[in-house]
């Protein structure tokens, strides 16, 4: 090919460029140091979310119990007032017994 | 030369992983940082790509199948950086014609580019090509590469290659006999 050997002729193939003093020597050491720091931050986004699923669940259960508890404590009332309603229309369970066989 | 199915073992062992992973980089950083600054030019840049190069094959370790050579892999990784590194800066310089008429000078001045203006001219005339040309040219022209090597690294067929090359030599010719 004529162009090419044009190439060849005019430039060769020799390389131009340069690389700072010890560079090849120091770049495996780099490297090595950022993926240590990051194996080292995966570990700690793994220890951070897990950490996170940990209160989730820890708070979850808070909530829920309390929730639980609010509703006894709600129910108990509700029976309060019912027996209070009860007392005060001053009927007692013998005349509501009286008062249901009566009707048959 | 590395004993690949030695260190593709090594690699898939959590305990031995990081110093196979080092062992790599030894054995590919020089070919694939002059594989990466011929497209790219400056060293910074191919500082910075060489690095996301390793990071990124690093990252995806567990993925590489074994299908290919791990210096295959690695060199499509360095490509496609490099690819994606020249495709960006074209998208953040308003006027790319502009930027390739003071790369002459941007070399000249390197301290890292030792070559005369002849030279700073041919790497301008590469930098015009398009960018499969110029990854096909740099290749070939450079580092002498065979075209099944090239083949199996860039996943084109090797007819598609020498007409790439045969383009790119033809660019290049006629640039410096419009510029003679």
């Amino acid at each position: 090919m004529n162009e090419e050997k044009y190439l060849d002729e005019r430039f060769g193939n020799e390389n131009p460029f340069r690389v700072p003093e010890h560079y090849f020597d120091e770049f495996p050491q780099r490297i090595m140091k950022r993926i240590a720091q990051k194996k080292r931050r995966r570990k700690m986004i793994r220890w951070g979310i897990a950490a996170m699923m940990t209160g989730i669940v820890f708070s979850s259960a808070f909530v829920m119990n309390n929730f639980r508890q609010q509703n006894t404590a709600l129910e108990s009332e509700n029976n309060q007032y019912i027996e209070d309603a009860l007392d005060y229309s001053m009927i007692n369970n013998m005349e509501i017994a009286t008062y249901l066989t009566e009707a048959d | 030369m590395i004993n690949e199915a030695r260190i593709i073992t090594q690699l898939k062992d959590e305990s031995q992983k990081e110093a196979a992973f080092s062992t790599l980089v030894h054995e590919y950083q020089e070919v694939l940082y002059w594989q990466i600054r011929r497209l790219v030019l400056s060293h910074d840049d191919a500082d910075d790509i060489l690095q996301n190069t390793f990071i990124k094959a690093w990252m995806a370790l567990d993925d590489f199948r074994a299908e290919s050579k791990i210096s295959t892999w690695l060199f499509r990784i360095a490509i496609n950086e490099s690819l994606n590194f020249l495709e960006k800066k074209k998208k953040n310089t308003d006027i790319v014609s502009n930027a390739i008429e003071g790369l002459t000078n941007q070399l000249m001045s390197d301290p890292y580019f030792d070559g005369d203006e002849t030279q700073a001219l041919l790497q301008k005339a590469i930098a015009l090509l398009p960018e499969k040309q110029k990854v096909v040219f740099n290749l070939k022209y450079f580092q002498e590469m065979k075209y099944e090597d090239m083949s199996e690294m860039l996943g084109t067929s090797i007819g598609a290659l020498k007409a790439s090359y045969h383009h790119a030599v033809k660019k290049i010719t006629d640039f410096f006999q419009q510029n003679d």
